[in-house]
C-alpha cells in the first residue's frame, strides 16, 4: 500500500505540475531565448555566407584601396572588386549608391582595423561586406605562401595530446578536456536549484495554505508524502535539464555548420570514470539536500511570501563558494576552502568544483558526499516530523523547538 | 492531552460501537477537535491512542477511515475530478474505479457539470459536497465527522445527512462531532458530552436524558408559575415553559397544582428532556458574565417577578 501510494502521489505531483502553464512558462522562457539567440545568428551568417556565395553576381559591387600590398588586383577582381581611383570618390559613389562597398585595406591588418563603407542594407546583409573583405585579405595571404602544408596549418586547428607522469607512472592531464564533464554538473546543480526552489518550498506549503493536511494526514503516512514529492521534484528536474538541453543538441547536431559552432571533437573530452562518478553523486546528495531543506522549510511556514525570505538566503549559500573559485582552485588545503568543503549548504559547489580541477581525494569526496546523504535524510525526517506535528499550525510559523520537543505538541489551532 | 501547561483533554475514554451513529458533543473550546485530532495521529497525545476492531490506527491504512475535518479544504488549483481521484488511489482504488466512484458521487450532488472545474472556481457549499465525496470514498469502515453540516444550506443539509445515514446502514460506523442537537437527537445512537476536557455525559441518548431532567413537561399559559417540589423549571420564557420532572412524578399533579395555583394552561405535554436544553443546562454557566445573567432570567418580561430560576442558572 505504502509503494502504491508513493507511486500515486509522485504522479499526482508531477503530472499536476507539469499541466500548469506557469511550469511551462517559466521552464521554455530560457530555451526559447536561447532558440531565438540561434535562429538570429543563423539567419546572420546564412546571409551573409549567401552574399559571399554570390560575391561574383553584378548585384554587389566593390572597390577597395590596399595599403598593405597583400592585395594583387586579379585576386580582388576574383571577388569583383576593383582598385578605387580616390578614397573620397569611392565613399561619394557608396553615399550616391552606385557603388555597393569600397573596401580600405590598412599598412598592417594585424594591428589596424579594416574599413568597410556600405549600402545599408540591414543587421543582416550587411555581414556580408565584413566577411568578403575578410575572404580578400585571407585569399591574398594565402597565395603568398607556397607551402600547400603550410596553407593548410593556418586553415586547421592542430590537435595537442598531453601525455604527464606522475611517480614514474603515465597520468591523465587532459587539461581543460578533463575539467569540462565534471564541471557540467556544477552548471545542471545551479539550474535545477535555482529553477525549482520555489517549487520546493510551495510543495509543502500547498497543504497548509489549502487546509489539506488533516486529510492527508489521515490518509497516508506523511513520509510517503514527504519522499513522494521530493521524487517528483527530482523528476521535474530531470525534465528541465531536458529542456534546456534540447536547443543546445539540436543545434549542434544538425545546424553546427550553420551557426558556426566550434567543431568540438566530443573524443578528446576525458570522461574519468572516479571524477564522473564523484561529480555526480555530488550534484545528486547536493540537490537532495536542497530540496528536503526547502521543503522542510514549507512546512513551518505558514505563507509562501514569508517562506520566500529564507528560500533568498538558501539560494546565497549555494553562490558564496563562487566568491572563492580562486582560491578553491589555487589552494584547496586552504582553511575557508576545507569548511566551505565541509559545511553542508556549501558542499556541493566547493567539493564538484575541486572534483573537476582533481584536488579532491576519494576520502575527502567520500566524507563529504556522506555529510550531503546523511543531511538530506536527516532533513527529509525533519521535514516529515514537521509536517505531521507542525503544519496543522496553519496561521503560524512553527517554533522548531516545540515542533521537535519530546513531546512534540503544536498550539492548537482549533479545539 | 497537554499544550504548554494546559491540559485540554484528560482521563477521557470512550468506545464507539460497530454501526452506530455517535455524537461528540461539546461546547466550543470543550476540546473536541482536539481529541479526534489526538485520535488520528495529528497530534501527538500526551497518551492514549484510537484503536479500531483492536488494532491501532495507522494512517497508512486510511481506507478504514473517512475523516471530514473542521478545517475545510481541497487542492484549490486542481480540477474537482483529479482531486477526487488522487484521494481515491490514496483510499486503495485503481484511477477508472476513482474516477468512475467520482463522476457517480457528482451526478448525486449535482456537480457533475463541475467536474472539470478548478475547486476555487466552486462555492464554498460545492467545496464541502466535494470534500464530503472525498471523505466517503471507498466506503469506510468508521466515518468521523467534525461539524459536517457547517456551510450548508437547509437543503444540502438534508442531502448531506441522508448520505450520512446511506453510509451508516451500509455499515459505516459514524462519529459526528457537531453542535446541531437535533441532528443528534435524529441519527446518534449514543453521545458523548464534553466538558473541559473531559467526559460530563455518556451513553445513549436516553440515558443522558435521564442522566439530567429526564422526562419534562412543555405548557404554554398565561400567569405565574410558582415554585414546586413536584417539577424542576429547565426553561421558563414568556408564555411557554419547560418543567423537569422526578422520575416517579404524576405529570397530572403537576397541571393540577399549576391550575390550583392560578395558572392558565393552554397546553401541556410531557416529553423527553431535549438535548439542546441538556447542552443548556451542561455549557451554559461558560458564556456567563456577572451581572449579565441567564438566557432563561433575560427572557423575563421587564419588571415581571422572576418566580422560577432555572437549574443551573
Amino acid at each position: 500500500m505504502a509503494r502504491h501510494n508513493l507511486s500515486t502521489v509522485v504522479s499526482f505531483e508531477f503530472f499536476r505540475t507539469i499541466t500548469k502553464s506557469r511550469f511551462w512558462i517559466g521552464t521554455l522562457s530560457v530555451p526559447v531565448v536561447m532558440g531565438i539567440v540561434i535562429a538570429l545568428i543563423y539567419l546572420s551568417n546564412s546571409s551573409t555566407s549567401a552574399a559571399t556565395d554570390a560575391r561574383g553576381d553584378a548585384q554587389f559591387s566593390i572597390s577597395y584601396t590596399d595599403a598593405s600590398g597583400f592585395i594583387t588586383p586579379e585576386q580582388a577582381a576574383a571577388f569583383g572588386a576593383e582598385p578605387a581611383p580616390a578614397q573620397e570618390q569611392a565613399i561619394a559613389a557608396v553615399r550616391n549608391e552606385s557603388l555597393d562597398a569600397y573596401f580600405v585595406f590598412p599598412v598592417n591588418p594585424v594591428t589596424q582595423p579594416i574599413r568597410v563603407y556600405g549600402v545599408d542594407e540591414g543587421i543582416f546583409e550587411n555581414g556580408k561586406y565584413s566577411a568578403v573583405a575578410q575572404a580578400m585579405l585571407d585569399t591574398a595571404v594565402q597565395a603568398r605562401i607556397e607551402d600547400p602544408a603550410v596553407v593548410a596549418l593556418t586553415q586547421a586547428e592542430p590537435v595537442v595530446e598531453v601525455i604527464t607522469y606522475a611517480d614514474g607512472a603515465e597520468a591523465e592531464a587532459g587539461g581543460i578536456n578533463a575539467i569540462i564533464p565534471p564541471m557540467f554538473y556544477i552548471v545542471i546543480f545551479y539550474a535545477l536549484i535555482v529553477l525549482l526552489a520555489g517549487q520546493m518550498l510551495a510543495s509543502t506549503l500547498e497543504e497548509k495554505e489549502n487546509r489539506v493536511t488533516e486529510m492527508i494526514l489521515t490518509t497516508l503516512n506523511p513520509t510517503t508524502l514527504i519522499s513522494g514529492k521530493v521524487i517528483s521534484l527530482f523528476l521535474l528536474g530531470a525534465l528541465q535539464i531536458i529542456l534546456f538541453s534540447a536547443p543546445m543538441i539540436i543545434g549542434y547536431l544538425f545546424f553546427r555548420q550553420q551557426i558556426h559552432i566550434p567543431d568540438v571533437d566530443l573524443s578528446t573530452l576525458i570522461f574519468d570514470p572516479q571524477t564522473i562518478t564523484v561529480g555526480f553523486l555530488l550534484m545528486v546528495g547536493g540537490f537532495s539536500l536542497f530540496t528536503t531543506t526547502l521543503v522542510a522549510l514549507g512546512t513551518i511556514m505558514p505563507t509562501a511570501k514569508e517562506a520566500r525570505n529564507f528560500m533568498g538566503i538558501m539560494i546565497a549559500l549555494l553562490f558564496v563558494p563562487a566568491y572563492a573559485v580562486p582560491l578553491i582552485v589555487s589552494n584547496p588545503q586552504a582553511l575557508i576552502v576545507q569548511l566551505f568543503t565541509y559545511f553542508p549548504y556549501s558542499a556541493p559547489v566547493t567539493a564538484m568544483l575541486r572534483n573537476g580541477f582533481g584536488s579532491l581525494d576519494l576520502l575527502e569526496a567520500g566524507i563529504v558526499i556522506s555529510i550531503l546523504f546523511i543531511g538530506s535524510a536527516i532533513m527529509l525526517r525533519l521535514a516529515v516530523k514537521l509536517f505531521q506535528y507542525g503544519s496543522i499550525s496553519y496561521t503560524s510559523r512553527i517554533s522548531l523547538t516545540k515542533a521537535l520537543s519530546p513531546k512534540r505538541r503544536p498550539a492548537p489551532a482549533h479545539t | 492531552m497537554d499544550f504548554g501547561q494546559a491540559t485540554v483533554v484528560e482521563d477521557l475514554s470512550f468506545e464507539v460501537r460497530a454501526g452506530e451513529t455517535f455524537g461528540f458533543l461539546g461546547s466550543n473550546g470543550s476540546g473536541k477537535t482536539t481529541t479526534i485530532r489526538a485520535l488520528l495521529g495529528i497530534y501527538q497525545p500526551t497518551s492514549g491512542n484510537l484503536h479500531i476492531k483492536g488494532r491501532p490506527f495507522r494512517p497508512e491504512e486510511g481506507g478504514r477511515l473517512g475523516y471530514l475535518p473542521e478545517e475545510r479544504g481541497l487542492y484549490k488549483k486542481e480540477k474537482v475530478i483529479d482531486t477526487m481521484t488522487y484521494f481515491g488511489r490514496l483510499k486503495g482504488l485503481s484511477r477508472d474505479q476513482a474516477r468512475t466512484w467520482s463522476m457517480g458521487y457528482l451526478e448525486r450532488v449535482a456537480l457533475a457539470d463541475k467536474a472539470s472545474s478548478r475547486l476555487d472556481k466552486l462555492s464554498g457549499g460545492q467545496q464541502q459536497k466535494v470534500q464530503l465525496g472525498v471523505t466517503i470514498m471507498n466506503s469506510p469502515e468508521l466515518l468521523i465527522l467534525d461539524e459536517p453540516t457547517k456551510g450548508f444550506d437547509p437543503v444540502n443539509r438534508h442531502l448531506l445527512m441522508d448520505i450520512i445515514e446511506e453510509q451508516r446502514l451500509q455499515g459505516a460506523t459514524v462519529v459526528m462531532v457537531t453542535h446541531q442537537m437535533e441532528e443528534v437527537e435524529r441519527l446518534c445512537d449514543r453521545v458523548i458530552l464534553l466538558k473541559n476536557g473531559r467526559a460530563e455525559a455518556y451513553g445513549t441518548i436516553d440515558a443522558v436524558q435521564n442522566q439530567y431532567w429526564g422526562r419534562s413537561v412543555r405548557l404554554t399559559y398565561t400567569g405565574t408559575i410558582p415554585a414546586s417540589n413536584l417539577y424542576e423549571p429547565i426553561r421558563v420564557g414568556h408564555n411557554d415553559a419547560e418543567l423537569s420532572l422526578a422520575d416517579d412524578q404524576d405529570e397530572a399533579d403537576v397541571l393540577r397544582q399549576l391550575v390550583q395555583a392560578g395558572v392558565r394552561v393552554r397546553s401541556f405535554t410531557t416529553a423527553k428532556t431535549s438535548l439542546e436544553d441538556i447542552f443548556l443546562q451542561v455549557y451554559g454557566d461558560q458564556n456567563e458574565h456577572p451581572g449579565t445573567g441567564s438566557r432563561q432570567a433575560s427572557s423575563h418580561r421587564a419588571g415581571e417577578p422572576t418566580t422560577l430560576q432555572p437549574a443551573g442558572a
